[in-house]
C-alpha cells in the first residue's frame, strides 16, 4: 500500500483538484491551475475557506478545474472584482483566489480592476495573460506588445497596457509577474500571495497555444523562455516550517514577511531589486519593455496598507453570520425614531 | 388690517406656487411654510420642481392645502410668489385672473397684472439690513412672513417649523425668525386689502409627521438587516443612500463597536450591482439604489442573478427618461424595464410602494423576498415619492421575523434534504436550496452559463428548458405572496381604475372628479409585480378598466395585456401621460374621461 502524501492539515492533494479541463491541450492556463492546486495544498489552506472567483474567458473557466471543494463564482466579463468586493464585505473570513484574463482585466474590466486595487481588497488576483482573447478566437488584447504578432493577422502597432506598472502606480500592496512555464517561481509567488493580507496581483504570462504561440508572438513559450529577466530566485517558507531549519542561501538574499507569518525569500541574481521601492520596480518594467523582454518576480510589496474591510471598520463576525438580533434594531429604537420625527 | 367682511373666505383649499432660483436657500423657506401649516393640522403637500443644476436655474415649490386631503399639485396657483427674475414674466403671464401675487420689489421688474391683487415688499433690502452677506439667502424668509400674515399662520407654528429646519443652529434660528417677523410686520403695516385664502387650524393627528420616501426606504432597509450598501450617486436616489449612511452609526453598531453594514461608493452602477450579487452569494443582505440610467448599466448583472439565483435588492427611484431625460423630474417610465431587465427571458419581482409607510415596509421586506426567492427584488419608487415629503402616522415595526430563505447551514440540514442539488426543485415550488461559500457544504461553481440541477455546466437542450421553465414557475409562485393590491370598490362595478406607486397622491382627487360626472369608480392600486391574482379579480368585476400611469406608453397596461386571459383584454384601456410634473388630477381625470367617451 502506497503512503498518501498529506499536507499540514492532513489532506491529500486530491482534495484540492477540480474537474477535467476543456481548454486546448498545452494551454498555459492549465499549467497555472495545477500550480494553484499545488500552492493551496502545500500551504495547507482548508479548501472550504477558499472562494474562487473569475470573469469570462478561457482563463476564467479554470476555477472549474481546480479546488473542487471550494465554492466559486464564474461571474460576467470583466466584472469579477465587484462581485468579489461584495462577497468579501459579506464574509471577510473567506480567502479569495481570483482568475482573470488579459481581455477580462485590461479591457472590459479595467475600471473594476483599478478600483479593487484602490480599495486594497483582500484577494489574490491572477491574470492569465496571453495577449489575445482566447475564447472569442484570438483577437488582440490590450496587453499585447508593440511589434508582437499573433499567428494570424497583422502585427500589433499599439503600445501595451502593463498591468503590473499600473497596479504599482495605484499603490497595490503586492505586485508580481511570472510565467506559466516557471513552476517554481509561480508556486512561490502564489503561496506568498495567499499569505498576504490585501490585494495581491500576479500577472502571469500564459501562452495561448492556439492563437499566439508562434515565435513572433512575445507571449509564446519560446519567446518568453528566451526573454525572461528574472529579478531574483524565490523560495517560500510557510509559517509552519521553522525558518531556522531552512538552508541559508550562499549568496545575498532578502526575507519578506507575509501577514500569515510565512516568508518569501528573495535570492539576488544579478542586480539587486528592492521590492519596497516602487520607482525601481517601474524602472525594471520600463527597461524590460524597451528591450522587448519580460521582467518576472516580486516587483512591489507594501505591507502597511489597510484593507477594505479594515477601513470600513467592520465588526469581527463576518456580516453574513450575524443574527437577526444583531441586524434588526429593536422596536424601542423605531419608537424613538418616530418620536424624533414628531419633534417630541 | 381687517379682512374684508364681504370677501368669501376660502380656508385650507388653495395652492401656493413659489418661484425662486436654485441654490438661493429658498428650500428652507419653503419647508418652513409647509411645515408650519402641517403643525397647525392643515392637510398639506409640498412638491419641489427643481432643475438639474446646483445654482441659478429656476425652481418652483408648490404647496397644496386641502381639507379633502388632495395632495396632487393643484391645477392652478391661487397664490403666486415671485422671487426669480428669469421666470418672472412667464410666471405672471400664466396666472389666472384673481391670483394673489406676492413679489420681491428689489427684483425691479414690473407686475403688470391689474386683474391680480399684488403685494410687493423690498425683501432683499430688508434682508441686507439684518446681514448684508446673507441677504441673498435670507430674503426668502420675507415671503414666509408675508404668507404668515396673509394666510393667518400661527406664530407658534412658524417658530416650531423654523426650529425643525435649523435644528439647534441658534444663530440661524434667531436671524431667520427676525426676518420672518419683519416680513410679517411689513405686510401688516403696508399692504391694504386682504385675500380670500386662509389657513384654519385642524385637530392634528399628534402622531403624524412628514418624511421623504427615500428616508423611509433607508430606515426600512436598516430594519431589514442590510449588510452591504453599494451605490453610485444619481438624482433622485442619492438621498436614499445618504440617509442610510446617516442612520447606520446610530442603529447598527456591532457588539464590538464595529459596523454591521459595509457601505461602498462604487466606481459605477455596474460595480454597484456586482457588489450586491457578491454579497448575496456570500450570504449577506446586499442592496443598491439608483435611477433608470443605473438600471440600464446593471442589466447584465441582473440577468446573472436571475439565472444563477442569487438574492439582492435594487431600488430604482425613477426619474424622467429616456437617456439623461429630465433628470430632476418624476415619471413611472422604468416599470417594464425592471420587470424584464437583462437579455434572454427574465422576470423580476418588483415592489411598488405608494406611501411612505410602504416605503419603510418594502425597505425591509425586499430582503426577505430576495432571500426567499433567491433572486433580485426591485423596489420601485420615483422622484415625487422619494424626494418630496409625505405624511405618516409613524413607521410600523416589522411584523414578521427575517426570512433568510432556503439556506442550508449545517451538514445535518444538508443531509435532511433528500437528493440535494443546488438547482434541484426538491419542494415543488421552483425554489431550490443553497449552501454558502465558506461552509464547505456541497460546494458549487456558480455561473451564468447553462447548468444542470447539480450546478454542473450543461448545454443539454432539455436541461436548459427545464431550468428556465422552473425559474418561470419560481417567480410566478411569488404572485400571491407579494403585497396584495389595495382595492376601493364601489357597489356599482362600472369603472375600475388600476394604478400604482405615487399616483396614490393624486387618486382621491381624480376619483372625485370622475364621480362628479356621475360615474361610479372603483380603484385598485397594484403594489407588486408579478401582479397578484386579486388584480385579475378586480378586472373581472368591472365593465371597463382604466390603467392609469405616469409614462407615455402604458407600461403596466402592456404587462397586463401580456399576462391576462385574452377574454379580459377588451375591458382594459390605457391612460398614460407624462410631462415630468407630478400628476395633476385635472389632466389625468380629463384623459380618463376622453378614453371613456371614445370607448363608450
Ligand atoms: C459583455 C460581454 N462582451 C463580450 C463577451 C465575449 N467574450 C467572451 S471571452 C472574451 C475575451 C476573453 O479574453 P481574455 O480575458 O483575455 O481571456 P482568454 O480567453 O484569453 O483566457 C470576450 C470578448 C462576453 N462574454 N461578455
Ligand atoms: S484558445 Fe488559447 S487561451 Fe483558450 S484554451 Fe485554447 S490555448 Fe488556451
Ligand atoms: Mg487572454
Amino acid at each position: 500500500m502506497s503512503v498518501m502524501k498529506l499536507n499540514v492539515i492532513d489532506l491529500e492533494k486530491s482534495e484540492y483538484t477540480g474537474g477535467k479541463s476543456s481548454l486546448c491541450p498545452g494551454c498555459g492556463h492549465d499549467q497555472i491551475s495545477k500550480i494553484i492546486i499545488q500552492a493551496a495544498w502545500e500551504n495547507g489552506i482548508s479548501p472550504e475557506g477558499i472562494a474562487k472567483m473569475s470573469g469570462i474567458g478561457c482563463s476564467s473557466k479554470t476555477p472549474a478545474y481546480f479546488l473542487g471543494k471550494s465554492h466559486g463564482f464564474n461571474t460576467v466579463h470583466g466584472r469579477m472584482p465587484s462581485v468579489t468586493t461584495g462577497a468579501s464585505m459579506a464574509n471577510k473570513s473567506l480567502s479569495f483566489i481570483a482568475v482573470s484574463g488579459d481581455g477580462d482585466t485590461a479591457s472590459i474590466g479595467i475600471g473594476q480592476f483599478i478600483h479593487a486595487i484602490r480599495r486594497n481588497l483582500d484577494m489574490v488576483y491572477i491574470i492569465e495573460n496571453n495577449g489575445v482573447y482566447g475564447l472569442t478566437k484570438g483577437q488582440y488584447s490590450a496587453t499585447v506588445e508593440k511589434g508582437s504578432k499573433k499567428k494570424k493577422g497583422t502585427m500589433n502597432e499599439q503600445p501595451p497596457i502593463d498591468l503590473c506598472a499600473m497596479a504599482i502606480n495605484l499603490g497595490c500592496s503586492f505586485v508580481a509577474r511570472s510565467f506559466s512555464g516557471s513552476k517554481k517561481q509561480l508556486t512561490a509567488l502564489i503561496r506568498a500571495a495567499m499569505g498576504h493580507r490585501g490585494m495581491a496581483v500576479i500577472d502571469v504570462i500564459s501562452p495561448c497555444v492556439t492563437f499566439a504561440n508562434n515565435d513572433e508572438s512575445y507571449k509564446s513559450y519560446n519567446y518568453v523562455k528566451e526573454n525572461d529577466e528574472v529579478l531574483h530566485m524565490l523560495d517560500y517558507i510557510p509559517h509552519f516550517t521553522p525558518i531556522e531549519e531552512v538552508d541559508i542561501p550562499e549568496g545575498e538574499y532578502d526575507d519578506i514577511q507575509m501577514f500569515d507569518g510565512s516568508t518569501l525569500r528573495l535570492e539576488t541574481v544579478g542586480d539587486d531589486h528592492d521590492p519596497s521601492d516602487a520607482v525601481s520596480a517601474l524602472s525594471a518594467i520600463h527597461h524590460a519593455e524597451k528591450e522587448n523582454k519580460h521582467v518576472t518576480g516580486l516587483l512591489y510589496y507594501d505591507d502597511s496598507m489597510q484593507t477594505a474591510d479594515e477601513e470600513l471598520g467592520l465588526t469581527e463576525t463576518p456580516l453574513s453570520a450575524l443574527s437577526e438580533a444583531e441586524l434588526r434594531p429593536s422596536e424601542a429604537e423605531l419608537a424613538s425614531i418616530n418620536a424624533a420625527f414628531r419633534g417630541a | 388690517m381687517e379682512k374684508q367682511e364681504t370677501m368669501e373666505r376660502i380656508c385650507n383649499d388653495f395652492t401656493i406656487n413659489i418661484a425662486t432660483a436654485n441654490g438661493t436657500g429658498s428650500q428652507s423657506a419653503n419647508l418652513i411654510v409647509l411645515n408650519s401649516m402641517f403643525q397647525m393640522g392643515v392637510p398639506v403637500s409640498g412638491k419641489n420642481l427643481f432643475p438639474s443644476n446646483i445654482s441659478g436655474l429656476p425652481t418652483w415649490f408648490i404647496i397644496r392645502a386641502s381639507d379633502r386631503g388632495y395632495q396632487a399639485p393643484g391645477d392652478k396657483a391661487h397664490i403666486q410668489v415671485l422671487m426669480n427674475k428669469d421666470t418672472w414674466q412667464k410666471d405672471l403671464a400664466g396666472l389666472e385672473s384673481g391670483t394673489v401675487v406676492i413679489y420681491n420689489e428689489d427684483v425691479k421688474l414690473p407686475v403688470d397684472r391689474d386683474d391680480c391683487p399684488s403685494f410687493g415688499m423690498p425683501m432683499t433690502k430688508m434682508a441686507r439690513g439684518i446681514n448684508p452677506k446673507l441677504a441673498r439667502l435670507m430674503c426668502n424668509m420675507y415671503y414666509v412672513g408675508a404668507l404668515a400674515h396673509l394666510l393667518d399662520i400661527d406664530d407658534a407654528a412658524i417658530s416650531n417649523a423654523l426650529e425643525r429646519q435649523f435644528k439647534g443652529k441658534e444663530k440661524a434660528i434667531e436671524l431667520n425668525l427676525r426676518a420672518i417677523g419683519e416680513g410679517r410686520t411689513y405686510a401688516e403695516e403696508n399692504w391694504e386689502g386682504g385675500i380670500p385664502y386662509c389657513v384654519e387650524a385642524r385637530d392634528k393627528n399628534p402622531d403624524a409627521f412628514l418624511v421623504e420616501g427615500n428616508e423611509a426606504v433607508a430606515l426600512g432597509s436598516i430594519f431589514g438587516g442590510i449588510n452591504m450598501l453599494s451605490w453610485y450617486p444619481i438624482t433622485p436616489s442619492s438621498s436614499l443612500a445618504e440617509s442610510i449612511i446617516e442612520w447606520l452609526p446610530k442603529l447598527r453598531e456591532g457588539d464590538d463597536g464595529g459596523a454591521t453594514c459595509a457601505v461602498i461608493q462604487a466606481e459605477d452602477e455596474l460595480a454597484a450591482a456586482g457588489m450586491v450579487i457578491g454579497a448575496g452569494w456570500a450570504g449577506g443582505r446586499g442592496m443598491t439604489c439608483t435611477s433608470g440610467p443605473g438600471i440600464s448599466l446593471m442589466s447584465e448583472f441582473i440577468g446573472l442573478a436571475y439565472f444563477a439565483e442569487v438574492p439582492g435588492v435594487i431600488w430604482d427611484v425613477n426619474r424622467v427618461g429616456p437617456s439623461t431625460g429630465l433628470p430632476t423630474r418624476t415619471q413611472q417610465g422604468d416599470l417594464s424595464m425592471l420587470y424584464e431587465a437583462s437579455h434572454g427571458d427574465t422576470q423580476h419581482i418588483v415592489l411598488i410602494p405608494g406611501t411612505v409607510d410602504e416605503c419603510f415596509e418594502y425597505g425591509w421586506r425586499a430582503f426577505d423576498y430576495a432571500e426567499r426567492f433567491q433572486t433580485i427584488v426591485f423596489g420601485f419608487s420615483d422622484l415625487d415619492l422619494g424626494m418630496n415629503r409625505w405624511s405618516t402616522a409613524g413607521f410600523q415595526y416589522p411584523d414578521s421575523p427575517m426570512d433568510r430563505g432556503k439556506v442550508l447551514r449545517t451538514q445535518d440540514e444538508l443531509d435532511a434534504v433528500a437528493n440535494y442539488g443546488r438547482y434541484r426543485d426538491v419542494d415543488g415550488d421552483g425554489i431550490p436550496y443553497r449552501t454558502l461559500p465558506g461552509s464547505g457544504l456541497d460546494p458549487v461553481l456558480y455561473r451564468g452559463t447553462g447548468h444542470d440541477e447539480d450546478g454542473v455546466y450543461s448545454e443539454d437542450p432539455d436541461v436548459y428548458y427545464a431550468t428556465v421553465s422552473r425559474l418561470r414557475r419560481k417567480i410566478d409562485g411569488a404572485r400571491d405572496l407579494l403585497p396584495a393590491p389595495v382595492v376601493r370598490e364601489e357597489e356599482e362595478q362600472q369603472i375600475g381604475v388600476i394604478y400604482y406607486g405615487s399616483v396614490e397622491n393624486s387618486i382621491t382627487e381624480i376619483d372625485d372628479m370622475l364621480e362628479s360626472t356621475g360615474l361610479s369608480v372603483s380603484t385598485c392600486r397594484v403594489r407588486a409585480l408579478p401582479y397578484h391574482s386579486e388584480v385579475e379579480g378586480f378586472i373581472e368585476r368591472h365593465d371597463k378598466v382604466i390603467v392609469l400611469e405616469i409614462n407615455r406608453d402604458g407600461q403596466l397596461y402592456g404587462i397586463l395585456r401580456k399576462e391576462l386571459p385574452v377574454d379580459l383584454l377588451p375591458r382594459l384601456h390605457s391612460v398614460a401621460y407624462t410631462d415630468g410634473i407630478p400628476p395633476r388630477a385635472r389632466v389625468y381625470a380629463d384623459k380618463i374621461l376622453e378614453v371613456l367617451e371614445v370607448t363608450a
